[in-house]
């Protein structure tokens, strides 16, 4: 019995002192409350709403409250209204013009097109509904593009903060520090592998995705494959600057999970943005897999144009930059202590030592 | 070319790691510097290898293409081979192809690795593990070699091999600043540098250190002032800082020992122990 | 108090196809201070090991304090492995609290060295002090024998001096204490050594028992580096040690001869062998080290 109490004694003591674990076990659980109280919310309240067509001031009017309309275009076409949906800039569009009038719903936001079909079914034979994008409003079709994100994230944080750590806990960091060989060649010489992995897992899942649930994939892959290399530097840079602030690969881990799991629950990928309370909402529009999801979704569901995704595109390219290079230079410190920052292209030596033949 | 830290300060916040001090490592020869923890052994050496900024003094070591460097740590990394680890870090200093292959063979017939050249390194023993280290760090044959702690904790049979290693390392005209807490290698060295508490107690080779050392050690079973003595195998030896006239003396702080005392010729290790509490005891030497 | 604190009996151990020691007997009482000595490989970790009772044996006995290794025996045993076994990220007041209670024994009061670092986590002590503490830890509970494991690897001098003078404190006060070292002149230290190889025991007994029958040579020469060269060249045992070259189990005549034809000058005199000579032939005999 005597050992045992010491032991207990020793593991609270160990316990106090352990930062991180403190942390995951008192933040988490708040932070799960807090999100799971005023995020999780599938019920979508108000609806982006365009209305395109002869008359359409007087039908929007006529629209319950519920359509939120932020556009009216009075000489529009159905084109003009495929064209709003696809570019994300509504959910509903109505196209007045005919009878009955033509709903038509953007499908690549799942549960703001569950909750505006379920609206339109009420409004009976007025309206011919027609889901675009995603007519069978499927789960899988909108989670897919999200989870390659999530998989990059992954990979981005998790596995690379621990490689990089291993440097650190091995002792070695320390020989490369001696090395004749930059900083900046040792981040990008121990990112590449990881780069390469997580490019081909995201193709994997992709074509995977793709032939198991016939999600379909109907933008261009270049510029799929170039927000995804933009993302990849935004998550690869995480994982490095986590690793400047870990001992230990333990460590490495449990930072890596405190950036993972707001991703997962607050980017959209499970409750969508709209529904949240604005309180929590702006901390969704702080994460990158956000934006990643929004080009993957737009791309692969609605075709869309780089042109109507450059708000997440910039986002994430002035992220990647923040990030790496923050990474980067708190790396650079652990490598080089002692040399001052050397203007590029120079050897550091000449800076400050005496060179010998 | 000799290399050096001169006049070297060096200052982590409050505590003084260097304190005004000045090595020379010439080519060509061995350095050997002891002292306890917190002497300043690593800091030298990092300092040396350009790695920590000196507060005051300067500097001259060769650029990191000249320089090979073993830390204290394993200097070796554990998921890959022998042969594998050589490779990549004479890839870096941009050895290759058939050069490589040679330098490789040579290095690893010189330190009896050629039979493990295939292990992984989180295999080796603790010996082996460093010699691999120090077959690294000489790959590209550096004008600068710095060591730290090369021998620690190694058998005895493995730190004959590294010493052998090292000695001809300086045979071939490469500076060698090595630190350890054998004071039979740092006999065998050069020049010797005996830190402490980022101070130079002494230096020079070991026949000037053992010339210039003043005052008498004594022998005996039970000493007769504590803070003075240290336990040499089954006796305890004594240091008498004094045997010079005009030091006073008094019966509660004799500087002399008493008549009949048998005295002892100081090895290395007396006189380490011996400056070092001179110093901690604060006799102004 | 038993006659014999700690003893083997035959004991071997295997590992699959490998002997990690083989067919070793020896004991220690109370009151001496027993070197473990051996190279990296050696088999003497195992064999404290099975002394301990933290792994079986392949064939023969261990007893520890009269009878098998048990958990009560090892009560009344202190232990202090390679790795200090201590907690880094607490203080030192609470490693030697908790080690204290786990042996049921008073915490130790701490020595005037050690006063003011009662409340540094351990992993910010410096080594020097870390050995200290991790001795504390296993006298706290007056243990009847002592097992040390490369108690003062990569200490200084002065400390090292320190440490050992609690262990000789301990022995004096009829411990007995079984102690692994690479410090050649810690063996000095020791009342009664054995020199483990390749999992023998190969000697026991005092400092000339273990060196045996090896001889040495010194070879003295303004040219160093050239004779070591030359001799090295020739395959021979050779150490340097201060300002002259050692050669073990060497026929002076012959290094003469290799010397000579180097067109080296050089004097040779035939000295007593160290324990490390000993350990350099039978490294070099068995081959692959």
């Amino acid at each position: 019995m005597l050992g045992m109490r010491a032991m207990i004694v020793k593991e609270f003591r160990e316990l106090v002192r352990d930062r991180r674990t403190l942390g995951m076990l008192i933040v988490m659980p708040l932070l799960l409350l807090v999100i799971f109280g005023y995020a999780a919310n599938f019920y979508v309240s108000s609806l982006k709403t365009a209305v395109v067509g002869p008359q359409a001031a007087q039908a929007a009017k006529a629209l319950p409250s519920f359509f939120d309309v932020t556009v009216t275009e009075p000489s529009g076409t159905q084109a003009d209204a495929e064209t709003l949906l696809r570019d994300n800039k509504v959910d509903v569009a109505f196209v007045t013009g005919q009878t009955p009038v033509l709903a038509l719903v953007n499908g690549s936001n799942l549960f703001a097109a569950q909750s505006a079909v379920a609206a339109l079914n009420k409004a009976g034979s007025q309206v011919k509904t027609q889901v675009l994008f995603n007519p069978d409003l499927k789960t899988s079709w909108v989670m897919v593009p999200a989870i390659i994100g999530l998989i990059l994230t992954f990979i981005g944080t998790i596995i690379t903060s621990i490689g990089m750590v291993r440097e650190r806990e091995a002792g070695t960091l320390e020989q490369l520090a001696v090395m004749p060989i930059r900083p900046s060649r040792v981040i990008l010489g121990k990112i590449a592998p990881y780069f390469l992995v997580a490019s081909l897992d995201m193709i994997i899942v992709t074509v995977l995705g793709i032939l198991l649930f016939s999600v379909p994939f109907n933008g261009s892959p270049f510029a799929f494959a170039l927000g995804a290399a933009i993302f990849l530097f935004v998550v690869l840079g995480l994982g490095v600057f986590i690793s400047t602030i870990s001992q230990t690969a333990g460590q490495a881990i449990q930072t890596a999970f405190f950036f993972l799991l707001p991703q997962i629950l607050l980017s959209g990928m499970i409750f969508p943005l709209e529904a949240m309370a604005a309180g929590v909402r702006w901390i969704g529009y702080l994460l990158p897999l956000t934006y990643f999801t929004m080009i993957s979704q737009g791309i692969m569901l609605r075709g869309a144009p780089i042109a109507s995704l450059w708000l997440p595109f910039v986002v994430l390219t002035v992220m990647a930059v923040v990030v790496f290079t923050g990474a980067t230079l708190r790396f650079r410190r652990d490598l080089a202590p002692g040399r001052p920052a050397s203007p590029a292209g120079s050897q550091p030596a000449a800076t400050e030592t005496v060179s010998a033949a | 070319m000799t290399y050096s830290v001169r006049s070297a300060t060096v200052r982590f916040g409050t505590a003084v790691a260097l304190d005004d001090v000045t090595v020379e490592v010439p080519a060509g020869s061995v350095v050997a510097v002891v002292g306890g923890d917190g002497a300043g052994k690593s800091t030298l050496l990092r300092a040396l290898a350009g790695e920590v900024p000196l507060d005051a003094g300067t500097v001259e070591t060769p650029p990191k293409q000249r320089l090979g460097y073993l830390p204290a740590s394993s200097g070796s990394w554990a998921a890959l081979t022998v042969t594998q680890n050589i490779d990549f870090v004479a890839g870096i200093y941009g050895l290759a192809g058939e050069e490589l292959a040679a330098r490789r063979a040579e290095l690893l017939d010189r330190a009896s690795l050629t039979h493990a050249a295939g292990r992984l390194a989180s295999q080796l023993s603790g010996g082996m593990r460093r010699k691999l280290g120090f077959v690294m760090a000489i790959v590209h044959r550096p004008a600068l070699l710095i060591l730290d702690e090369p021998t620690t904790g190694i058998d005895p049979v493995s730190r004959i091999d590294l010493w052998r290693l090292v000695s001809e390392a300086a045979a071939s005209g490469a500076a060698v600043l090595m630190s350890t807490t054998y004071l039979d290698e740092a006999e065998r060295a050069a020049h010797l540098v005996v830190l402490d508490r980022g101070r130079i107690l002494v230096q020079g080779s070991y026949d000037q250190v053992r010339a210039g050392f003043a005052g008498v050690v004594t022998q005996a079973g039970h000493p007769v002032r504590a803070e003075w003595s240290w336990r040499r195998g089954r006796v305890l030896h004594e240091y008498w800082p004094g045997g010079d006239p005009s030091t006073p003396s008094s019966p509660s702080a004799p500087s002399s020992p008493p008549a009949g005392a048998a005295a002892v010729a100081p090895d290395l290790e007396d006189i380490v122990i011996a400056l070092s509490l001179a110093r901690r005891n604060a006799v102004p030497s | 108090m038993t006659a014999v604190l700690l003893r083997a009996s035959h004991v071997t151990r295997r590992f699959g196809a490998f002997t990690a020691v083989d067919d070793v007997s020896m004991q220690v009482q109370p009151g001496e201070v027993a070197g473990l000595l051996g190279a990296n490989g050696a088999g003497k970790t195992t064999l404290i090991r099975m002394l301990l009772g933290l792994i079986a044996v392949t064939s023969g006995r261990v007893d520890l304090l009269g009878g098998p290794p048990d958990r009560e025996r090892r009560r009344r045993l202190g232990y202090v492995p390679q790795g200090l076994g201590l907690y880094g990220d607490l203080t030192v007041r609470e490693n030697l609290s908790f080690s204290a209670r786990a042996y049921g024994a008073a915490e130790p009061a701490l020595p005037p060295a050690l006063t003011g670092y009662a409340g540094v986590l351990v992993r910010e002590l410096p080594l020097g002090a870390q050995r200290q503490v991790a001795f504390l830890a296993a006298l706290a509970h007056s243990p009847e024998v002592l097992v040390l494991d490369e108690p003062t690897s990569g200490v200084d001098a002065l400390a090292r001096a320190a440490l050992w003078d609690t262990i000789r404190a301990q022995a004096e006060r009829g411990t007995g204490v079984l102690v692994t070292t690479h410090y050649m002149q810690e063996a000095q230290q020791c009342d009664r050594l054995l020199l483990m190889s390749d999992g023998r025991l190969v000697a026991a007994g005092s400092e000339a028992d273990i060196i045996g029958s090896t001889t040495a040579v010194a070879v003295r020469t303004a040219d160093w580096a050239q004779a070591f060269a030359a001799l090295n060249a020739a395959g021979a045992p050779v150490m340097l040690a201060g300002r002259a070259i050692r050669v073990a189990n060497a026929d002076p005549a012959e290094l003469a001869g290799v010397l000579r034809a180097a067109g080296v000058e050089a004097s040779l005199q035939p000295v007593p062998a160290t324990i490390e000579e000993r350990m350099l032939m039978l490294a070099r005999g068995s081959g692959a080290r």
